[in-house]
């Protein structure tokens, strides 16, 4: 079985660790219609996006997320999906989506970028402040 | 098979015409913004800046600011690379600390997003202006959203949002606080506004930053007055406005603020 990659639009840097992880394998981006729906986002966004899209060695398509990337593993025979992390709560319902809806025994692997700060510990984040005063020292000397 | 969406294109035009077609229900401005995504863009932004610079003058709105945003907010960039940049170019760590006290900025507001998801759109804390949330609008009024509101720096703000998707960050601050503290308008109605036209428009970074101007996630409401706009902007906009000396940001802080907030117990008179 094959492997592919999904490209979401908070990674779309060529140096993308799921990327680089599997350089030969077929890649996709998706547009998700329900979030343009939702946020009736201005065409200069989506012309800058596709932009930085046409730099990638891509498959470009829209629909719904999670269909279209399962539509794609079966043109590939694949089970196996590498992306990238992200916080939008979204992301975790399209995983959580394509998790069910694959055959079992399918993988999705969530690559990390290198960290800004690389701490462990749970970060007091009620004000700017605080936080900065505890990781200022790893931001300006980073290993 | 699921269609394709094309790659070739001879030019920009021919680019924008086909995702005019391709996503009609966008919003479709007049103009497409200047700034050009990809890395190789990026890439040219990030030599151009100078860290020295940066620290004094970044406030003002001409200040040698990156441009970056929209690149780091796609991921077309990351802020460790950035940060990693700036320190090769600085001469030492003090040189270097401003600009990375801003990527942490970005940090700071994606590590609150990874943790309370779409409660981004939820109050943080209670307004701190002597209003309760029930006391502001929901709805842009029309002046607003035409650049219309006869404050010259206010609708030159809107018209560059529109055009190129970008505004200096005291721009942003301005304007947010105008429609929230003038205007009694909901932070959420206009975080959603910025958010359509913003090239960098993030949920995290700019909600939180509008929680900031609106005072639910700070200690105390942002506002700011003439002198402060004219001395940032250098004039430019003030020169040029009918309402000079008689607009609504005249006077001083504490003026404005019995005047915006007549009912907040400001922070000198609960300490007293
Ligand atoms: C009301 C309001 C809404 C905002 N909405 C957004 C938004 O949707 N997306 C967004 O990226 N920024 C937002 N910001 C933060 C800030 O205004 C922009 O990141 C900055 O102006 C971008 O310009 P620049 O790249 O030239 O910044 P520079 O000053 O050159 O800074 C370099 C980079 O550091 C980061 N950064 C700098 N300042 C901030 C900050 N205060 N908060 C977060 N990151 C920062 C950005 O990634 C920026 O590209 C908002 C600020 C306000 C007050």
């Amino acid at each position: 079985m094959n492997t592919i990659v999904w490209i979401h639009g908070d990674n779309l840097s060529p140096y993308n660790p799921a990327l680089l992880a599997q350089k030969d394998a077929p890649t996709i981006f998706v547009w998700d219609e329900t979030l343009l729906q939702e946020y009736q986002l201005s065409l200069k966004r989506i012309v800058f996006i596709y932009e930085c899209l046409l730099e990638l060695p891509i498959t470009i398509r829209k629909g719904d997320v999670a269909q279209e990337i399962i539509t794609f593993t079966q043109e590939h025979d694949a089970n196996r999906i590498l992306t990238t992390q992200s916080p939008s709560p979204r992301f975790k319902q399209i995983c959580a989506t394509i998790l069910r809806e694959m055959p079992k025994g399918s993988t999705l692997e969530i690559y990390k970028e290198r960290p800004f700060i690389e701490i462990d510990e749970q970060l007091d984040l009620k004000r700017f402040s605080r936080y900065w005063e505890k990781v200022k020292y790893k931001a300006l000397h980073p290993k | 098979m699921t269609k394709n969406m094309r790659r070739d294109f001879n030019n920009r035009d021919e680019l924008v015409n086909y995702l005019r077609e391709e996503f009609p229900n966008a919003i479709q401005p007049e103009h497409i913004s200047h700034t050009i995504g990809g890395r190789k863009e990026a890439e040219k932004r990030l030599r151009k800046i100078h860290p020295r610079e940066y620290t004094t003058s970044r406030n003002y709105l001409n200040g040698s600011v990156s441009h970056l945003s929209a690149y780091i907010r796609h991921g077309v960039m990351n802020l460790a690379e950035v940060r990693d940049y700036i320190l090769n170019i600085s001469k030492n760590i003090h040189e270097a600390e401003k600009f990375i006290n801003e990527l942490g900025w970005r940090d700071y507001w994606q590590r609150i997003y990874a943790q309370i998801g779409d409660e981004i759109w939820k109050d943080r804390e209670e307004y701190k202006t002597g209003y309760t949330a029930k006391d502001y609008n929901n709805n842009l009024p029309e002046d607003i959203l035409d650049a219309k509101t006869g404050l010259r720096c206010i609708d030159e703000f809107t018209n560059a949002l529109y055009k190129t998707g970008y505004l200096h960050n005291h721009a942003r601050m301005y304007l947010a606080s105008y429609i929230v503290h003038h205007r009694k308008i909901k932070w959420q109605t206009g975080a959603r506004w910025f958010l359509q036209h913003l090239l960098d428009g993030d949920p995290a970074s700019n909600n939180l930053s509008w929680q900031w101007v609106a005072s639910t996630f700070s200690h105390k409401p942002y506002f700011f007055n003439r002198e402060n706009l004219e001395k940032f902007t250098e004039g430019i906009y003030c020169r040029e406005c009918p309402l000079y000396k008689k607009c609504p940001f005249e006077g001083t802080y504490e003026e404005l603020e019995a005047r915006l907030f007549p009912n907040r117990l400001s922070n000198r008179e609960g300490h007293r």
